[in-house]
């Protein structure tokens, strides 16, 4: 025989959490960011600017947009129409999304706020979700810096705006929060954002990072001025470029994975004569050395899984030929990942 | 600083193609295994080490494997068996050809049987699994005198038009060459493989189909 059926016993189902760094190029820390001046031109330039790591631009890694209930930071749509641009499009496309209520504001910590820059990253890089405890941003706005990190790591239990769960973004590196001054938020403009890791994207609060250094701000310039035009000056790319000048940003990706384990058991009885060809020797099925008649050995390369009508399924294959005979028992872990 | 668990050997598996395909249609239910030796060779086992017995299965004990592929038809090739010490033969398959040439139209029947297994020649009571690796080669590919569940849910499997492994079961398994001429273009002659494997005993057999074209 050839087929051994398996037992319920056999079947393991784990979930693991697998982190890995956001980053297309594999690396902990995104130190040189680059933009596209095609996609800052075209039509998608009005809403959002995107962040590459290679000046061959190459994979996005994620995208800049201030969004803001006034419209403020880019021209209307149509002159005769105030307050209506795409700005205020993309303040209500997050108020959707992240409040679901489009009378509410967003709170930074002690701060409602009608603004904010979005950094959203793209899918494919975050898999799951981001990794709460991960960040680390630095900014640098003249010659002043700030770096960032969110708070999961003090607090117990998630704030949930919605069905987003949301850390506040805080003084502080990769979760270590600075505590001193006001719990690592501003003086008085309230937290610097927050993270919401379930939708791949961290909102910044422009009133904290324009808040003074000795509030806790970093005195970060942005033209908020309905006559924004020129791309050089948009609210986006003042972040983009004050992200570029800090050079420093961590944030890892989340994802679980379900495996299925199988124990394959073969007993000392088992499986110890071989099909391949090589094991006869004529065209009798007369095994090759005489020897393995009474001690037949065979080598295990591969583990191939069937249903009830016998088709292959899935198949594993060892990393090298693993001894089988009458004096040895074979216990054999496939992991099946989906 | 600990030490790997190394009791138990830990392998990733992958789906083949025919699994990806049950995935899809929700009929993915794995419910047994067989283990193999493919790309072991034998030959190199050698029992006349001049360093002693630890040395026999030296040249095959460090050797590196190659990844699985996804075709199940390129994979488990060469199966494990369970059989009493002392077996002195193993079975092996008969079908009474070493080739299969069919012309178009034609019909074939071919009845298996296994040699060396439960004590001389025999029929296996489970039957026969028939794989043809391009069924476009038949109009009909069919297997009888099996009438269990499984066997029947296999035999009724239809593939439609493209060039793809069938397998079927049966004690029998009938061939009728294809009549369709554009499938041999400019050319007088197709060509495929059947495999054929003994369902209790996985002995296994390959040989060659090709089928002429008349007209």
């Amino acid at each position: 025989m050839a087929f051994k059926r398996l037992e319920s016993s056999d079947f393991v189902l784990s979930s693991d959490a697998i982190s890995s760094t956001l980053w297309s190029n594999q690396l902990t820390t995104l130190t040189a960011f680059f933009s596209s001046s095609a996609q800052i031109a075209g039509s998608s330039g009005k809403f959002y600017l995107t962040a590459y790591a290679s000046s061959s631009l190459g994979s996005p890694e994620f995208d800049i947009a201030y969004g803001n209930s006034q419209g403020s930071g880019s021209l209307a749509y149509n002159s005769t129409v105030t307050h209506v641009s795409p700005t205020s499009t993309v303040y209500g496309q997050y108020q959707d999304l992240v409040l679901g209520d489009e009378n509410t504001d967003f709170a930074f910590g002690a701060l409602t706020a009608t603004e904010f820059f979005a950094l959203s990253f793209e899918r494919a890089r975050y898999k799951e979700s981001l990794l709460p405890g991960s960040l680390t941003l630095t900014l640098r706005s003249s010659s002043a810096t700030l770096t960032l990190t969110d708070n999961s790591r003090i607090v117990t239990i998630p704030q949930y705006v919605g069905t987003n769960r949301v850390y506040q973004l805080v003084s502080g590196s990769n979760g270590a929060v600075n505590t001193g001054v006001n719990s690592g938020h501003t003086s008085n403009s309230g937290s610097y954002g927050w993270l919401l890791p379930d939708i791949g994207t961290i909102l910044l609060n422009p009133r904290a990072l324009a808040a003074p250094l000795a509030n806790g701000g970093l005195t970060f310039l942005y033209s908020a001025s309905s006559a924004t035009v020129t791309p050089d000056i948009s609210p986006n790319f003042s972040l983009f470029t004050a992200i570029n000048g800090g050079a420093s940003f961590t944030l890892n990706s989340n994802e679980t994975i379900s495996s299925n384990y199988i124990f394959i058991r073969a007993r000392s009885s088992e499986y110890n004569y071989s099909e391949n060809p090589s094991f006869i020797s004529g065209s009798t099925g007369e095994i090759i050395f005489n020897s393995f008649i009474n001690t037949p050995r065979t080598y295990i390369t591969t583990v191939g899984l069937y249903n009830d009508t016998n088709e292959l399924l899935a198949v594993a294959k060892l990393s090298r030929p693993l001894p089988k005979d009458f004096t040895k028992e074979a216990l054999i872990r496939v992991k099946l990942d989906f | 600083m600990g030490y790997l668990d190394n009791s138990v050997v830990t392998v990733d598996a992958i789906l083949t193609t025919k699994g990806r395909q049950l995935l899809a249609q929700g009929n993915f239910n794995i419910t047994q295994f067989a283990l193999a030796d493919d790309e072991i060779d034998y030959t190199l086992y050698n029992p006349n080490h001049p360093s002693g017995s630890a040395y026999y299965g030296e040249a095959i004990e460090n050797m590196p494997l190659l990844e699985a592929i996804p075709q199940e038809t390129q994979m488990m090739k060469y199966k494990l068996i369970t059989l009493p010490r002392g077996t002195a033969k193993l079975p092996i398959l008969d079908l009474g050809y070493t080739s299969i040439i069919l012309k178009q139209g034609a019909n074939l029947s071919i009845t298996p049987q296994t040699l060396n297994y439960l004590g001389g020649n025999t029929f296996e009571t489970s039957g026969y699994t028939a794989t043809i690796s391009d069924v476009r080669l038949f109009n009909a590919f069919e297997g009888i005198g099996i009438e269990t569940q499984q066997a029947q849910a296999l035999n009724q499997t239809v593939t439609l038009g493209t060039s793809v492994a069938k397998s079927v079961v049966g004690s029998t398994i009938n061939l009728k060459a294809t009549t369709v001429n554009t499938l041999f273009g400019s050319n007088t002659q197709l060509s495929a493989t059947l495999t054929i494997e003994g369902r209790d005993s996985g002995a296994r057999i390959t040989i060659p189909v090709i089928v002429t074209k008349i007209n």
